[in-house]
């Protein structure tokens, strides 16, 4: 009964978040990131202990990363090197899922609300316009609302498909990541 | 209009107590454990998304939307078709914007959402004084129309003695259903409620179209005459009036539904029942349909209404035409006595009857839920109570709920107390939906801008509604002889929604700038709730 497509990405391959969307725009990622968890850690011991949080594979990862300041090795090259995952992918994973979240939120909240404060103004301070009759007694501002209605059925109806798409994948991999023990210990619950 | 013949009441009668009998036996069986928590407030999660979706419309779709959105559409024409918009577009909202992290985020009640990041008892109390805020407006509106309603359908007198016998009958069989049944049992109450009430309107409507000969223009032509007014039927401006202030008015109370109808809490409540979070996604995808369906079928059984029973007599019922929908069975029957106009009649009392007490009990269930959970079990007990007191809590807490409820309603049940149900939105819109939208997507938001968004909305929006013109200084008004009216409108979210998302704002920037531990505090614990809050990673 649950969603089919979640099969077609198989959370254990490393290439299923390839076509990721697109970020909604570079600031507030940069900035998100920033915030991360990680962040402590990783900004501070750079050049000796870039993984500080007890991460196994540090000595076969800790030299490409000498020198190289740490946001951008991050920010443009996030998945380059396999062993990076472990260590990264989970809070890479969030930002991903984040903003995948963030770009089919407001699409869609936006699109709803927008069209209704449109119709409202219209109605409200263009009567002329809305009244003018397009088919017999049936007028704009009529048309207009029962559309918003029927619209509504394919709205939803995208909606599940994009979120399908577009978010599933990225929090299923977020909640595989997470249940590996010990790690957000102080989140379960 | 009592000359419709004691066979039809007969009928209603037995119609009615057959419901009460089938309900109550139901809340009865699927009524949960004396101490599972879980199965109370929830109902385990065990509910298909078909059903979910089902219970949530149910609970959407209160007495008081069938009722007085049919009515507003049948006197005002095109303002009431707005309105039918704006109300199902509220839950695609609600869909779209809060349904997948609320349910993540929360678990039995809106205090866990807002309180998961925030210790501290003052949230749990602002929450829960919130919940009361907007439910109780909403529950004594329904129920002190519940009295004129049982009399008007059982065709009693219309004294006051009758009246507050029904609604001392109503309220008693919502506090049973919400007591015993908990949120398993009124699921069930809502999904009879929402198939009874999806087949009385599509059968409705679709009798009202045949009667015009499935012409949409011949209806609307009808409609034009049927309510007097002409040409004005189809523009906006019947319901509040054209100048430019009004129709600020209309927009704001536009805007208002959009917002707030959906995010009352007795409609959140019910996500957190979900499973999953595509669980939810189904859920509110058959619940927007539903409502979706049912607000079109609204348009059409009001304008059919305007056109087939006319707008004096409409109102010479229920001056907010709030028996339209009756009147207008009434007339789509064959004529009185016949077994057609019969059956119409009974089904559609029952249908009101019905929905009348399953809004009512998910209401009272939304605030005795949040009384005993959030007041009682964290802030009294401080998190610590065993789950079967808490249990015997609810119960109790509903029962207390109902009563203060019945007493209020048959309180004001001589005023005209329509504005109520205007308030509860605005609360939501302006309380209840900054304050979850700032704790769900906002880093940055700290107890001092939440308690500042729930009692500042709060605030904002009851005291400009007293002194609105909706309470006093025009004829429709609760006061009309009485005159203290200096806010201009009829709904105060244009002023009291901004002022909610501010002062929210505000108090979380004041947070920073005093407090900076524990707001970078709240920052941390929200990131690393954030996997939970988007994922459901536990």
């Amino acid at each position: 009964m649950t969603h089919p497509h979640d099969n077609r990405y198989p959370p254990a391959s490393p290439d299923w978040t390839q076509p990721r969307p697109a970020p909604h725009d570079g600031a507030p990622r940069r900035e998100s990131y920033g915030r991360d968890p990680w962040q402590g850690s990783y900004g501070q011991g750079v050049p000796q202990d870039p993984y500080g949080q007890g991460v196994p594979q540090d000595t076969a990862y800790g030299s490409p990363a000498q020198g190289v300041p740490p946001y951008d090795a991050y920010g443009q090259a996030p998945r380059r090197s396999p062993h990076a995952r472990d260590a990264h992918a989970h809070g890479a994973d969030l930002a991903d899922l984040r903003s995948a979240y963030k770009v089919l939120r407001r699409v869609s909240t936006l699109t709803a609300l927008g069209s209704f404060v449109v119709y409202v103004v219209l109605s409200c301070w263009a009567p002329g316009l809305m009244g003018s009759q397009i088919a017999g007694e049936l007028s704009l501002g009529m048309a207009l609302g029962v559309l918003q209605l029927l619209v509504t059925f394919a709205a939803v109806f995208w909606y599940g498909r994009s979120a399908r798409h577009s978010v599933d994948p990225l929090a299923l991999a977020v909640r595989e990541r997470t249940v590996r023990p010990g790690r957000d210990a102080g989140v379960a619950g | 209009m009592n000359d419709y013949g004691s066979g039809t009441q007969a009928v209603v009668l037995v119609l009615f107590s057959t419901l009460v009998t089938l309900t109550l036996l139901m809340c009865v069986m699927a009524g949960p454990d004396r101490d599972d928590l879980t199965n109370f407030y929830t109902g385990y999660r065990s509910l298909t998304p078909f059903r979910n979706g089902l219970a949530i419309a149910g609970d959407y779709i209160s007495a008081a939307t069938v009722l007085s959105t049919t009515g507003i559409i049948a006197l005002a024409g095109y303002d009431g078709y707005v309105l039918a918009v704006s109300t199902a577009l509220s839950l695609v909202l609600l869909m779209f914007l809060l349904a997948e992290p609320l349910r993540n985020a929360g678990s039995f009640t809106m205090g866990d959402v807002l309180a998961r990041n925030m210790s501290g008892r003052s949230v749990r109390i602002a929450s829960c004084v919130v919940t009361l805020a907007a439910t109780l407006p909403f529950l004594v509106v329904q129920l002190s129309g519940a009295g004129s309603l049982l009399t008007f359908i059982l065709g009693m007198s219309h004294e006051s003695g009758a009246r507050t016998a029904c609604i001392a009958l109503v309220g008693s069989l919502m506090i049973i259903y919400a007591a015993i049944g908990g949120m398993r049992g009124t699921a069930l109450v809502q999904m009879i409620k929402i198939v009874f009430l999806l087949g009385t309107s599509v059968t409705v409507a679709a009798l009202v179209l045949n009667r015009f000969d499935w012409s949409p223009g011949a209806v609307l032509r009808a409609a034009e005459r049927g309510s007097g007014t002409g040409p004005a039927f189809l523009q906006q401006g019947l319901q509040l009036g054209t100048s430019a202030s009004q129709r600020l008015d209309f927009a704001s109370l536009q805007m208002t539904v959009i917002l707030g109808a959906a995010c009352l809490p007795h409609i959140t409540m019910r996500l957190y029942s979900a499973r999953d979070v595509p669980a939810v996604r189904r859920s509110m995808s058959w619940a927007v349909g539903t409502v979706t369906t049912f607000c079109l079928t609204v348009i059409i059984m009001g304008t059919g209404a305007a056109a087939l029973v006319g707008s004096q007599y409409i109102t010479a019922a229920d001056a907010h035409g709030r028996t339209s929908v009756l009147m207008l069975s009434r007339a789509l029957g064959g004529g009185a006595g016949t077994v057609s106009t019969t059956v119409l009649y009974a089904a559609v009392a029952g249908t009101v009857f019905i929905t009348l007490l399953s809004s009512v009990a998910g209401m009272t269930l939304a605030a005795a839920s949040s009384l005993a959970h959030d007041l009682f079990a964290h802030a009294l007990r401080r998190g610590q109570a065993a789950p079967r007191t808490e249990m015997t809590v609810a119960a109790w807490t509903s029962v207390m709920v109902g009563t203060v409820a019945i007493l209020l309603s048959v309180l004001v049940r001589d005023w005209d107390v329509a504005v109520l149900t205007t308030l509860a939105i605005c609360i939501g819109a302006s309380a209840v939906a900054p304050a979850l939208t700032y704790s769900l997507f906002w880093r940055g938001f700290t107890r001092t801008g939440l308690l500042a968004a729930l009692y500042g909305g709060t605030a904002s929006a009851l005291v400009l509604m007293v002194f609105s013109k909706a309470v006093s200084g025009t004829p429709s008004a609760v006061f009309p002889d009485a005159d203290f009216d200096w806010f201009p409108l009829q709904s105060t979210g244009l002023v009291s929604i901004p002022f909610g998302y501010l002062a929210g704002w505000l108090g979380s920037r004041l947070d920073h700038r005093r407090r900076a531990a524990e707001s970078r505090e709240n920052r941390r614990l929200y990131e690393e709730s954030e996997a939970r809050l988007l994922a459901a990673a536990e």
